[in-house]
């Protein structure tokens, strides 16, 4: 498939596109926020709390007055912030060790890595994230910390599944009739063929991410006062919501249709990478 | 009166022609033969027949099957058909069967689906069927799954779903490529048996004329989605009319002219070789225990020499391919390259590796897909301490690909712009950059059409004059060993059976099994006679 044909494809899927989209103007939001925001969101405004989508306010206030508008788009930050480099840690940490696994199949070293993973997948996530912020305290970085260590196995145990069948191919052996060892050999020839699956697996683990970034928020894991966060904002909003119903109605929007995006998008690549499925793409 | 007919079919898929005004035709208890190379248009001819073409397909013309018209039936009524009247046998008896399964299930499902009958009664008519087929019930029952049965045994299961409801037409499409010679030979005999007893009419698709040579009444041979030339058997080889039988009939007995062998001191020398696989524990403290894949074979190459291995799948000829370059270590023997051992001291040898190179089977495996040629061809040069770099280096690549018949602009491009004849090329330049002393070739024609095949074989032995290579021609298949080679040896469970030059060993065999594969090999008639 040559360049051109991907970006045709890529622009006929529609779930790539619309995903796409929804991702961007989240992104947006976010870089936005860094240079202009409607209102500060760190000022209290009490005379003018939880007033409902209007003018001035276009998605309306909150308890303490603030402008919902400006504090999604900057919760925006706190979740892909999270997101990010939580995946970042999993893939950063997870890939090697999937290919070390598959390099060294059936030794020591792929027993001690597996069942590693293994151990991190046994546990709920979030039991483990209340531990870690119990004894290191609540913060956004603690929050990282705890998404990133289970994003390893996810990628491991992906990289050395997709590796082992990669291993039996004629051009690894072809690599090591030209007598590179098996860490040249992983990087050369199994990372680059992985790298499809390390993309769509990476959106879908982001989602993901924005989605535990909000749960730990909202038990008051995660990202501490002022700054906004998703998660509590829809924490915060929950006792009010029969009588300010846009307090939690927006949050819970914004991660939804996040989430959402992330996923069309990952669907629309996963079809886009793989060719069999490609030719059923509208 | 013929039972399926085809006149004047053309076949479009998403606006491209791929069938061009294809008439055929077959009658009750006859076989009729269609051959052509990939991209011929024969396979999409049978399922055109089936009307299980993919999306986008567009036909034109007539598919009258048994009165009828197959073209303009809905898709309720062409699922009656598949498989009541229409049975097909496909290529790899791996994939054909659903591994979670039993074999009796399975033949059964095609009569349950079709008939209004009793499962009891399904199941007893599904053993008459693998009856019928040569799979005796007591040896294979019915509770049978898959992955107990050879792809012998398998692709007689997939025969027995095709005919259990005794359909009036069976398609058989490469039903033997991916089989050994000797249950090829059985495999024709069957389905010959069964067309017989039935009076089924059976469409016999095949690249290799030699398979059709015993088998079909009539043949029809077909070429770029076109029939070049059809009739009965021995007309069409008695008169060959069109260029294209001609070629591919020449193609197909291929012989090589090759220069003398350069007797001299054995390059390589394999002695009294074992590789041992651990079995997995089949009790949690029993010892564990071991399959023998090679066991005690010694034999030399001389320096110049073309040495043949034949042997059929799973006699170990893979397992000591990898011995040989070094990749696995021996348990028993000795692997020696001019004198020096292949491994030293658990460590392969990189003195001697560099002197030797392999090109695989699989033309689309063998090759990462995300690299440019030229960077696919150099990678051997990682063997060497003194490398060659820029300009040197790509001189280097250019010339190993124009030594291959390609051009030194090819190293630019990805794999996936090569078909697989010029994949092959690439293939065999990535084993010449180095100027290895042998080149092992596994399997190294055997995916490819007979045209192609036989101008590979001809820049193997071009090269092999030119840059005095030994090589060592792993195949089962006879007649290209035979062409390629001085010498031949025959494995067969992992010990070399019979050794010997490879027109003494073809002409009067003397162990019993070279006997039997040579005899299963189906060989063409001579040309004008039949």
């Amino acid at each position: 498939m040559t360049e051109e044909g991907i970006w045709q494809a890529a622009l006929r899927s529609r779930n790539l596109v619309l995903g796409a989209c929804l991702t961007l103007v989240f992104v947006g939001a976010a870089l936005l926020s860094f240079l202009w925001v409607p209102y500060d969101v760190t000022v209290m405004d009490i005379p003018n709390k939880m007033q409902g989508p209007a003018g001035a306010h276009p998605l309306g206030t909150d308890h303490f007055g603030r402008d919902i508008l400006s504090m999604i788009m900057v919760g925006a930050r706190t979740s892909i912030a999270v997101a990010l480099v939580a995946v970042g840690i999993g893939m950063g940490l997870g890939v090697p060790l999937g290919l070390a696994a598959a390099a060294k199949k059936g030794s020591l070293l792929d027993e001690v890595i597996m069942r590693g993973n293994d151990l991190v997948f046994a546990f709920p996530s979030l039991l483990i994230a209340i531990m870690i912020t119990a004894v290191f305290g609540a913060s956004a970085l603690n929050a990282i910390i705890a998404i990133g260590i289970f994003n390893i196995p996810v990628f491991a145990r992906l990289v050395r599944g997709a590796a082992l069948s990669l291993w039996t191919r004629d051009y690894v052996m072809a690599a090591r009739v030209a007598g590179k060892g098996a860490t040249r050999i992983s990087f050369e020839h199994i990372l680059p063929n992985v790298t499809n699956l390390l993309i769509v697996q990476g959106t879908i683990q982001f989602s993901l991410g924005i989605l535990a970034e909000a749960g730990l928020s909202y038990v008051g894991l995660g990202a501490q006062p002022p700054i906004p966060s998703w998660g509590r904002m829809l924490a915060d909003s929950q006792t009010m919501i029969s009588f300010a119903p846009h307090m939690a109605m927006f949050p819970g929007l914004a991660i939804l249709l996040t989430v959402l995006g992330l996923n069309l998008m990952g669907d629309g690549l996963r079809d886009l990478f793989d060719p069999r499925i490609r030719r059923g793409t509208r | 009166m013929s039972l399926l007919e085809i006149e004047g079919l053309d076949l479009d898929i998403h606006g491209t022609p791929i069938l061009k005004g294809v008439s055929l035709n077959v009658a009750p208890g006859q076989i009729v033969g269609v051959i052509g190379e990939s991209g011929s248009g024969k396979s999409m001819t049978a399922f055109a027949v089936m009307q299980l073409l993919p999306d986008g397909s567009m036909c034109r013309g007539r598919v009258e099957l048994n009165g009828h018209d197959m073209l303009g039936l809905p898709e309720r009524s062409l699922c009656r058909l598949r498989g009541n009247e229409v049975g097909m046998v496909f290529q790899e008896p791996m994939t054909a069967l659903n591994p979670i399964k039993t074999i009796g299930e399975q033949v059964a499902e095609t009569i349950l689906i079709h008939e209004d009958v009793s499962r009891p009664e399904a199941m007893k008519r599904a053993r008459e069927a693998l009856n019928r087929c040569e799979l005796p019930e007591a040896r294979f029952p019915m509770s049978r799954y898959p992955h107990e049965l050879s792809g012998g045994q398998r692709q007689r299961v997939v025969i027995a779903m095709a005919i259990a409801l005794r359909p009036k037409l069976l398609i058989a499409d490469e039903p033997t490529t991916a089989l050994d010679v000797t249950t090829q030979a059985q495999i024709l005999r069957l389905l010959k048996r069964l067309v017989q007893e039935d009076g089924m009419g059976c469409m016999l698709i095949t690249h290799d004329l030699a398979v059709v040579a015993d088998m079909a009444d009539e043949i029809v041979i077909m070429r770029r989605g076109e029939v070049v030339e059809a009739g009965p058997t021995a007309q069409v080889f008695a008169e060959m009319r069109h260029p294209y039988t001609r070629a591919l009939f020449e193609a197909s007995g291929h012989q090589l002219e090759r220069g003398g062998a350069a007797k001299g001191a054995p390059l390589l020398q394999v002695r009294g070789v074992v590789r041992d696989y651990a079995l997995p524990r089949t009790k949690l403290f029993a010892p564990q225990a071991h399959f023998r894949a090679v066991n005690g074979v010694s034999f030399e190459i001389e320096r110049g020499e073309s040495l043949g291995l034949v042997g059929e799948s799973g006699c170990g000829k893979s397992t000591l391919t990898r011995a040989i370059l070094g990749l696995e270590e021996v348990q028993g023997g000795e692997i020696l390259l001019d004198g020096e051992p292949v491994f030293t001291g658990h460590k392969p040898n990189r003195d001697v590796r560099r002197r030797m190179q392999v090109v695989f089977q699989d033309p689309y495996g063998s090759f990462n897909p995300r690299w440019k040629v030229g960077r696919l061809v150099a990678e051997p040069f990682h063997l060497l301490d003194d490398a060659p770099a820029g300009a040197a280096r790509e001189a280097a690549i250019a010339e190993a690909l124009e030594s291959v018949g390609l051009s030194a602009q090819d190293r630019l491009k990805y794999i996936h712009e090569f078909s697989g004849g010029q994949r092959q090329r690439i293939a065999i330049a990535r084993a010449l950059i180095i100027k290895p002393e042998l080149i092992i070739l596994d399997e190294a024609v055997s995916a490819l059409d007979v045209s192609i095949r036989a101008q590979i074989l001809d820049l193997l032995a071009d090269l092999s004059a030119r840059f005095g290579l030994t090589y060592l021609f792993i195949s089962h298949d006879l007649s290209v060993v035979r062409s390629i080679t001085d010498r031949v040896l025959v494995m067969r469970a992992g010990q070399i059976v019979e050794e010997g030059p490879t027109a003494q060993v073809f002409d009067s065999p003397r162990h019993d099994y070279t006997k039997t594969l040579i005899a299963a090999a189906p060989v063409l008639p001579e040309r004008g006679a039949a």
